[in-house]
C-alpha cells in the first residue's frame, strides 16, 4: 500500500512538473523562434547576409541578420544604420524597421542592420522579468517585436570567460561583456558570437566604403550618458550641429553632444571610427524601463514609459533626464531617433557634400508624436518579395 | 585557442547536465519519501531543459 502511494505520488510529481516544463519550454521557444516582419519600401534595392561579408559569420546561423541596402544610383556618400544591439531598448529594431519600410534614397546608398544582435533578441534578462514581446497597434492589425536583452544568449555563446579581454586593444572589461556587442567592436573574426558579428560589420563597412555610421540606443534615467548624441572624433563637428539645431528646432528635451572617449574601447562610436575610414555616432534616449528603481516591469510600462518610482526619483532631481507624468512613451522615443538620424544625414551631407547622401519618405518628427503603428506596412498584404524576416 | 577551449567546455557543460540527470532521475526512482521525489522531479526541469536548448 505504501509503496502504491509512493508510486502515485511521483507520476503525479512528474505529470505536474512535465506540463509545468512544457508550458515554460513552449514560451521560451515561441520566443526564439519568432521573426519579425519588415515590408521593405521601393526604394530597396538589395537584401544581402552579413555573412555575404565575412566567413566569421556562418550563413544561415543566428547572427546572419539580414542587411538592407538602398542605393540610390547616384554617386554619394554611404551611410550605415545599426538598431538592434541592445535588443531590451525597443527603439533601435522599431526605429530601424521603420526607416526600412519607408526610405527612398536620391542620392548615395544607405545601409540598415535592424537586428545587429539576433542572438539577444530571443531572450530577455534572466531574473528581471521582463516582457517576451512588444506591440504596436496599426490600422492592420498588432505589429510584433521580440524583447531582448544586452547580452547574445548563454544558448548561443557560453561559458564566458573570467575576464573578458577586449580585442585589439587588451582592455579588461566585465566577462558577461564578451556577450555585449556595443563592447566588442571592432570584434575578432576567430572570436566567440559577438567578437565575430562585431568583425563581420567592420567588413561590411571596410568593404563597402561606408562614410558614416550610426549605432541606436536607449539609456535607464540614471545614467549619464542619456539623450545624447556620441561622436568619434571625425564626427565632432556634424554632431555638435546636430545636437545644437535639434535642441532649437524640434525637442522639448534637448539632445546633448558627447566625444567619444579614446580610452573606453569596444563601443561602436569610438572603435567604428578607430578601425576604418567611417565616422561612427551612437544616440541615446531615455527608457524608464531600464531603471533599477523601476516598479512593475511590463510592456505597459516599456512602452508609454512612466513609472511612479521613477518619477518620485525625477521630483527628488536623481536623474539625468526630466521625467514627470507624461513619462517617456515609445512614441517620443522613436520619434527622437528618427528626427535624428533625418538631422545627421543632413548635416553631414552639408559638412560633406563629396559624401553627400540625400533621402525622403522619413516621417516628421510631430507626425510620429502622434502615431507611429501607421508607418509598419501590412506584410500580409505587401508584395511578398518585399516582405523580410528578421 | 579561446573558441576551441569554450567548445570543448561547452560539450563538457551538456555531458554534466546529462550526468546530474540521469543521476537525478535514478534516485528519483528509487526514494521512497514523497517530499524527496518531489525535490527531485523539480531539480530535472533545468537540466532537462537545458539539454532541449531549451534556457
Amino acid at each position: 500500500m505504501k509503496k502504491m502511494n509512493i508510486n502515485t505520488v511521483k507520476v503525479i510529481a512528474l505529470c505536474v512538473i512535465a506540463f509545468c516544463m512544457a508550458v515554460a519550454g513552449f514560451l521560451f521557444a515561441e520566443h526564439r523562434n519568432f521573426k519579425e516582419t519588415v515590408v521593405v519600401s521601393e526604394g530597396c534595392t538589395e537584401v544581402k547576409k552579413l555573412s555575404d561579408y565575412s566567413t566569421a559569420i556562418k550563413p544561415g546561423s543566428i547572427n546572419d541578420c539580414n542587411v538592407y541596402i538602398y542605393d540610390s544610383g547616384v554617386e554619394g556618400g554611404t551611410f550605415l544604420i545599426i538598431g538592434g544591439s541592445h535588443p531590451e531598448e525597443p527603439t533601435g529594431p522599431m526605429v530601424a524597421q521603420l526607416i526600412a519600410e519607408n526610405l527612398k534614397v536620391k542620392q548615395g546608398r544607405v545601409f540598415i542592420i535592424t537586428h545587429a544582435n539576433t542572438s539577444a533578441s530571443t531572450i530577455t534578462r534572466i531574473g528581471e522579468a521582463y516582457p517576451r514581446f512588444f506591440n504596436v497597434e496599426t490600422k492592420w492589425g498588432t505589429k510584433s517585436w521580440r524583447m531582448g536583452q544586452r547580452h547574445a544568449a548563454e544558448l548561443d555563446s557560453w561559458p564566458d570567460p573570467e575576464v573578458y579581454i577586449h580585442y585589439p586593444s587588451g582592455q579588461n572589461l566585465a566577462n558577461v561583456d564578451i556577450r555585449n556587442l556595443n563592447r566588442n567592436w571592432p570584434g575578432k573574426e576567430d572570436g566567440l558570437i559577438s567578437e565575430r558579428t562585431a568583425f563581420a560589420i567592420m567588413e561590411m563597412i571596410r568593404n563597402e566604403g561606408i562614410d558614416y555610421t550610426l549605432d541606436y540606443h536607449e539609456a535607464e534615467l540614471e545614467y549619464s550618458v542619456e539623450n545624447t548624441l556620441v561622436a568619434h572624433d571625425k564626427g565632432f563637428d556634424v554632431a555638435s550641429m546636430v545636437s545644437m539645431t535639434l535642441t532649437a528646432e524640434t525637442f522639448d528635451v534637448p539632445i546633448g553632444m558627447e566625444f567619444s572617449p579614446a580610452a573606453l574601447r569596444g563601443l561602436s562610436h569610438r572603435d567604428i571610427g578607430d578601425h576604418s575610414d567611417a565616422a561612427s555616432f551612437l544616440v541615446e534616449v531615455a527608457e524608464p524601463m531600464l531603471d533599477r528603481i523601476r516598479g512593475i516591469t511590463d510592456e505597459k510600462l516599456l512602452m508609454e514609459g512612466k513609472d511612479i518610482f521613477v518619477i518620485k526619483a525625477g521630483e527628488h532631481g536623481l536623474l539625468y533626464a526630466p521625467m514627470d507624468e507624461n513619462g517617456w512613451p515609445i512614441e517620443k522615443r522613436v520619434a527622437r531617433h528618427v528626427a535624428t538620424t533625418a538631422k545627421l544625414i543632413e548635416m553631414y551631407t552639408m559638412m560633406h557634400p563629396d559624401q553627400a547622401v540625400v533621402v525622403e519618405g522619413l516621417p516628421a518628427y510631430e507626425d510620429l508624436l502622434v502615431d507611429i503603428g501607421c508607418y509598419y506596412h501590412n506584410p500580409y498584404a505587401a508584395d511578398p518579395s518585399r516582405v523580410y524576416y528578421d | 585557442m579561446l573558441v576551441y577551449i569554450n567548445g570543448f567546455i561547452t560539450l563538457c557543460t551538456y555531458g554534466i547536465a546529462l550526468f546530474f540527470l540521469i543521476s537525478i532521475v535514478r534516485t528519483f526512482l528509487k526514494t521512497k519519501n514523497v517530499q524527496d521525489a518531489i525535490v527531485y522531479a523539480v531539480m530535472m526541469v533545468p537540466f532537462i531543459l537545458r539539454m532541449l536548448r531549451l534556457k
